[in-house]
């Protein structure tokens, strides 16, 4: 718990106090946020455990995707009158193969920004060539734009004046790829909304995160220090804020939850997931905690358990009937999840007290579905 | 223009004047020319102040019988009566005088006041002749532009409020346009050609509720009463997909008037023929496009519109004849297949003829095709300098672009090199 650092902010507008559980205080003010940026830049790379298959699918199942939401009504699409929709008699095979290329494109606007270490900077001297000396006061780069090389292989060499032949460096490589190879929507200079401090921060108090993240993804490269500062921050004022919802059925939702679990800090995300009855994905959250760190309590129970949600249906409202599989499969989830909460919460009382509400709730719930299977004598 | 100018001189108090300035000029000029003196008697008395104003007018102004008919002394050139005497005031004149008792108190306070002359007003006359200007001036339409109908002062085009209410019940949030108002003349066998007045007229409450009516009267006002009333008495259903649009594509016809209808996505607007628009309004349909072949017989176009709506299918319904699902595809939402209506029972492929129409736009428009026209080149693109145009416009093409983009990234349309160099900077301000 050491990501947010307290830091008083002078001329704040409007300065609002969060207390955690440590007693730990953040300082979070309109327009002056003082978060600070957490990044991937220990000795672990988070790229074999982001991209390992356990990992993923967990990460997939709990950006909780919503068609309805994937498929919205976007204002960057570009048209100025909205063209009309088009209409198909289908039979039901046709209909399945139509869903199914849903499913796929879904997929792919669902594909997760990778997360993995930052980059090091290239210092490889080629050649030194004294003889070159003076020949010009000039630095001359030298770019191989051969068709069909990918643009991290792509040679791109700079002769300094003092007849070095060296490696470009990140920055320089990714200019000149930008120059030769434009990437459609990337700015060959950082956008205001990255630069300006006030205006990034405007953008997060206005909850536009989704915006953020994906022009983020537009404009650098994943392993940028400046993309991890950015991805950093807005993922921190997400979860300060629980404003986690927001997304949910986005592919940020993945790399948002692995952040937060990668740093020990998803214990908001916990206490929402068990504030909103969503209990299984709580169980895959713990799974997913014991798959990146290994410290929980009973984690391959967990795993076990997870292995038993995957195939479920994603629950996207709560239930209104239960089944007595599905009752039998949530006691264990919750017998599980306060496992967790005993040997590996941070946020104790208010997670139990939430588990709490959801005993209750779920109570009532398998009351009404056997009262109802008893009057339609299907009990 | 000689003869107005001396209508706009005269005054009923200008003759005394002149008469006085010639009393005093004529001994002046007999002491030094006494040669030129003249034996032939002058009039005073000539047709301006022998005959009244009115009959003067009358002579400038009167058209003949025969010139009437032909429309003569109608329109831009007409000449208008105008009155001379308004803004003008017994007392005050040209020579700016007071005149005790006459244009002013005989005692100002204990001073009595004496007959004297006061500085000209240099701008009298002008005021007069702008007052005198704005009485011949064309007499503006009174209408608001939101009161107008489709053209000028007209009726068609124009709202003439809800229908009358029939006992307790109201048509509360209906409005009816008029559509149709036009003379119609019939022969009597006692009393000859006759003018008749047919009106016809839509009215709707924007939500579904629509119908029109056609009323005769030998009165316009009545015809558009009757009108009204007879169409709120004939008020039609219609459902709206997602309250914006029709349902479906579909062709209609009455008569010899065919109407090809399309369905539109948000935004789109209304594209169709004025009628059809306004009866749109009144049902609440907001995007629609609607192409009009054969006769445009207005009467036979509303009635083929409301037709073609009641004829409608809903997706429901066109899902059951067909028994196959049916999918909707939108582009904003990349395309996702969408299941609107969904049959009780589908059938297979192997159920579905060989030469049955699956198209669904083929489907709901009875295999009638839309006509589309070819599109001729515009008159100037066949010409030599329409691609000199194009020549030398392609270099400025993306100019609107980059300097939008210099804009906001510099706040201004410049670049880094004004920073480099600033002394060119100082050049192109100055």
């Amino acid at each position: 718990m050491t990501i947010f650092l307290s830091k008083l902010v002078q001329n704040n507008i409007k300065v609002f106090l969060v207390r955690n559980s440590d007693t730990q205080l953040f300082t979070v003010s309109y327009r002056n946020i003082s978060i600070l940026p957490n990044i991937y830049d220990g000795k672990e790379d988070p790229a074999p455990k982001f991209f390992s298959r356990n990992v993923q699918v967990l990460l997939k199942r709990l950006t909780r995707p919503d068609f309805a939401k994937v498929f919205r009504k976007r204002t960057s699409s570009g048209r100025d009158v909205l063209p009309t929709p088009i209409y198909k008699f289908l039979t039901n095979e046709a209909l399945e193969a139509e869903l199914a290329k849903a499913n796929k494109k879904a997929d792919r606007l669902l594909q997760m920004p990778p997360v993995v270490k930052i980059q090091q900077p290239i210092n490889e001297i080629l050649s030194e060539d004294p003889a070159l000396i003076g020949y010009d006061t000039a630095k001359y780069l030298f770019t191989d734009i051969t068709f069909g090389i990918a643009n991290e292989h792509r040679l791109i060499v700079e002769r300094d004046p003092d007849g070095t032949l060296r490696s470009c460096d990140h920055d320089v490589r990714k200019r000149l790829n930008q120059t030769y190879f434009p990437l459609n929507g990337r700015k060959l200079r950082e956008p205001v909304m990255f630069t300006d401090e006030e205006r990034f921060n405007t953008l997060l108090e206005q909850q536009e995160y989704e915006f953020v993240l994906d022009r983020a993804c537009l404009q650098y490269e994943p392993d940028e220090l400046t993309y991890q500062k950015i991805t950093s921050i807005t993922y921190q004022h997400i979860d300060m804020n629980k404003n986690f919802e927001k997304l949910r059925s986005t592919r940020h939702f993945g790399p948002m939850a692995f952040y937060i679990t990668w740093h020990q800090n998803m214990d908001n995300l916990m206490l929402e997931l068990l504030q909103s009855s969503a209990v299984r994905e709580a169980v895959l959250l713990t799974a997913l905690r014991h798959e990146i760190h290994g410290d929980v309590a009973e984690g391959d129970n967990a795993k076990i358990l997870a292995h038993e949600i995957l195939p479920t249906p994603i629950q996207l409202t709560k239930p209104d009937r239960l089944t007595e599989e599905d009752i039998q499969l949530d006691n264990k989830c919750v017998s599980c999840i306060e496992k967790y909460i005993v040997s590996n919460s941070m946020m104790k009382s208010q997670q139990e007290l939430a588990l709490q509400g959801f005993r209750e709730y779920y109570q009532q719930l398998i009351e009404l579905s056997r009262g109802l299977k008893k009057a339609h004598g299907t009990a | 223009m000689t003869m107005l100018s001396k209508l706009l001189s005269i005054r009923s108090i200008a003759a005394p004047i002149n008469v006085f300035y010639k009393q005093i000029n004529f001994p002046v000029n007999v002491i030094h020319n006494l040669t030129n003196f003249s034996t032939t008697s002058v009039k005073s008395v000539n047709f301006f102040n022998k005959l009244p104003a009115e009959k003067l007018w009358k002579s400038v102004t009167s058209v003949s019988n025969a010139g009437a008919k032909k429309g003569r002394g109608k329109g831009a050139g007409r000449i208008r009566i105008r009155d001379l005497n308004r803004g003008q005031v017994i007392g005050i004149g040209k020579i700016n005088m007071l005149w005790p008792g006459l244009s002013a108190p005989v005692i100002r306070g204990r001073e009595l006041l004496k007959q004297q002359r006061l500085p000209d007003d240099p701008e009298r006359m002008e005021k007069l002749i702008k007052l005198r200007d704005s009485m011949t001036k064309f007499r503006r339409l009174r209408l608001s532009p939101i009161e107008r109908g489709w053209s000028g002062a007209r009726m068609p085009g124009r709202s003439i409020g809800p229908p009358d209410p029939i006992g307790e019940d109201e048509f509360t949030g209906f409005d009816t346009k008029v559509l149709q108002l036009r003379s119609l003349l019939i022969m009597k066998g006692n009393l000859g050609r006759t003018r008749n007045y047919q009106a016809m007229v839509v009215t709707g409450n924007g939500q579904g509720l629509a119908g029109f009516g056609l009323g005769r009267a030998k009165e316009a006002s009545a015809a558009l009463r009757k009108a009204k009333n007879r169409a709120g008495q004939k008020l039609m259903h219609f459902e709206t997909y997602n309250g914006h649009t029709v349902f479906h594509d579909f062709y209609t016809a009455f008569g010899k008037t065919k109407i090809f209808v399309q369905k539109k996505n948000e935004g789109y607007g209304l594209k169709c023929h004025r009628a059809i628009k306004e009866i749109c309004q009144a049902i609440g349909i907001k995007d629609l496009r609607a192409k009009l072949e054969g006769s445009n017989n207005l009467q036979h176009i509303v009635k083929a519109f409301f037709i073609g709506l009641l004829q409608q299918r809903t997706h429901q319904q066109l899902a059951e004849e067909k028994k196959l699902h049916l999918v909707e595809y939108k582009a904003e939402n990349a395309y996702y297949p969408k299941v609107v209506a969904s049959p009780s029972t589908v059938r297979t492929q192997d159920e579905i003829l060989k030469d049955e129409t699956l198209d669904f736009v083929q489907y709901v428009m009875n295999d009638r095709v839309i006509l589309k026209k070819k599109r001729f080149p515009r008159f100037y693109e066949t010409m030599p300098h329409y691609k000199i145009f194009l020549k030398k416009f392609e270099r400025y093409r993306n100019h609107e672009k980059i300097r939008l983009m210099l804009k906001t990234e510099y706040g201004a349309v410049k670049s880094f090199l004004n920073d480099r160099y600033p002394e060119e900077k100082t050049e192109s301000e100055a």
